[in-house]
């Protein structure tokens, strides 16, 4: 595929560009955390100072987690793309629920913690995944189309373990923890609706315009690249890392 | 708009065009939106607020139990930027729990203790206890909480150098012992993160000049 001219403009239109800066704003803020040695502040910070139950404490802190998770976000979008049928929508949603809340618990309770780095560049894959998806790609290329269902559960089960290798990095206290972990699960998936009810109006909007189904081809377009572009960040923090 | 055409065609997207009479109606959308906004200043003024900076003007943030959480936040984020101001050049050792044999072990459980500091910390109140102590030294230490449980930061700073030997939360005993990487004030931080007055015995021997405490 070539990109002309005009294809290029079509990129750098405003909403791409808009698309891009909201993205990379959300990666800088999330990533600004390392700091001094003996306080450790933040919500980790705060997470270290206390013991025993806070339930809407951890229900909040999931919420934040999964409102301010720009590549669990761009999941959902690419799920909730072309679902505009409540029904289906919530099937999906669940299912996807259901994949990272399983891992999510079992990660965090057996402490299956994999390196943060090479799990979000899994998600950010995740995410050219079900772009690509959208696309028809798979049925353009290798002449079928996988299971969604089946892949939002196993994409689902990768974001989980990404949840739980951050909440083991917050370091809860063994005291509380069950109660906790189980308010911070109901606040992923709060803050889940949350995020949902947002990408819901918004693309009920864009669903009722003219254009819709070329912008369409555009945004997932976009999507691969974002998703290729978070995968190459977690690719190369790993390296520095190592 | 070409491009966009070919791509159409090469790429086949997996969804036709949405059904109009299934899509919400602007009038909903209208009605979504407006809910969208009220929730989100709702959840602003009443949950971020409290959450992150301890702000509550409505009172929801205690009724949640949330502004807690961010009055403790801003005050890690106080004692971070000043902690960053005085020793933000220094190296740390990371020598967190006992890697190179910095936890000695109680080995002369059977001696005396040579001193005995005793103090109460009132809720969110903290303290430091350091010892002055030479690179090598070796001090012994036990310590008991009476009253409630503690937070503590066992840590060092010196000659541009430092060095945190443990932390614990919750807690309501420790004993050890630490040997100085470095020349400096060694010892600890509490702070009393329950509800109820605590009191601290801590014992000490070893090698060291003299005690501070730093009320």
């Amino acid at each position: 595929m070539s990109f002309n001219s005009t294809g290029l403009r079509t990129l750098a239109s405003r909403r791409a560009t808009a698309i891009l800066l909201s993205a990379f704003t959300l990666y800088a803020s999330s990533v600004a955390q390392v700091l001094a040695h003996d306080v450790t502040p933040g919500d980790a910070g705060y997470i270290q100072e206390i013991w025993g139950v806070h339930m809407t404490s951890f229900i909040y802190l999931g919420a934040k987690h999964m409102v301010t998770g720009y590549d669990h976000i761009l999941f959902l979008l690419g799920v909730v793309f072309f679902l505009y049928r409540m029904k289906e929508v919530a099937l999906y949603v669940s299912i996807f629920a259901l994949g990272h809340s399983v891992t999510m618990l079992a990660g965090v309770w057996w402490g299956w913690g994999i390196n943060a780095y090479i799990i979000d560049a899994i998600i950010g894959l995740s995410v050219v995944y079900k772009a690509l998806d959208n696309l028809g790609a798979y049925r353009k290329w290798f002449g079928f189309q996988p299971n969604t269902k089946a892949a939002t559960l196993i994409v689902g089960l990768f974001h989980g373990t990404g949840l739980a290798s951050k909440i083991i990095e917050y370091d809860i206290s063994q005291d509380g923890l069950l109660w906790n972990l189980l308010a911070f699960n109901l606040g992923v998936e709060l803050g889940q609706i949350l995020a949902l009810f947002a990408i819901l109006v918004v693309m009920g909007y864009w669903r009722r315009s003219a254009r819709f189904m070329g912008q369409a081809v555009v945004a997932n377009v976009i999507m691969v690249a974002l998703g290729i572009w978070l995968t190459i960040i977690q690719i190369n923090g790993f390296l520095a890392a190592a | 708009m070409k491009l966009i055409d070919k791509m159409r065609e090469t790429m086949q997207l997996t969804a036709e065009k949405p059904d109009p009479a299934l899509l919400p109606t602007p009038k909903q959308l209208r009605r979504s939106t407006i809910a969208a906004v009220i929730g989100a200043a709702f959840i602003g003024v009443g949950v971020y607020l409290p959450a992150e900076y301890g702000i509550d003007p409505t009172g929801m943030g205690n009724a949640l139990g949330l502004t807690e959480m961010g009055k403790i936040k801003q005050q890690l984020a106080r004692e971070a930027a000043e902690d960053q101001l005085i020793h933000g050049g220094d190296q740390s050792l990371n020598l967190m729990n006992d890697i190179f044999g910095l936890f000695v072990g109680a080995a002369h459980a059977q001696d005396a203790w040579t001193d005995t500091v005793t103090f109460t910390l009132a809720p969110d109140a903290f303290t430091e206890v350091k010892m002055v102590m030479a690179a090598g030294d070796i001090v012994e230490y036990s310590w008991v909480a009476e009253g409630g449980r503690i937070n503590f930061d066992l840590h060092a700073h010196g000659n541009g150098q430092s060095v945190d030997y443990d932390r614990g939360r919750g807690a309501t005993d420790g004993q050890g012992s630490i040997k100085a990487p470095f020349p400096g004030e060694h010892g600890w931080f509490w702070r009393n993160r329950d509800k109820t007055d605590v009191t601290i015995t801590l014992q000490l021997r070893g090698n060291y000049a003299e005690i501070i405490e730093k009320r």
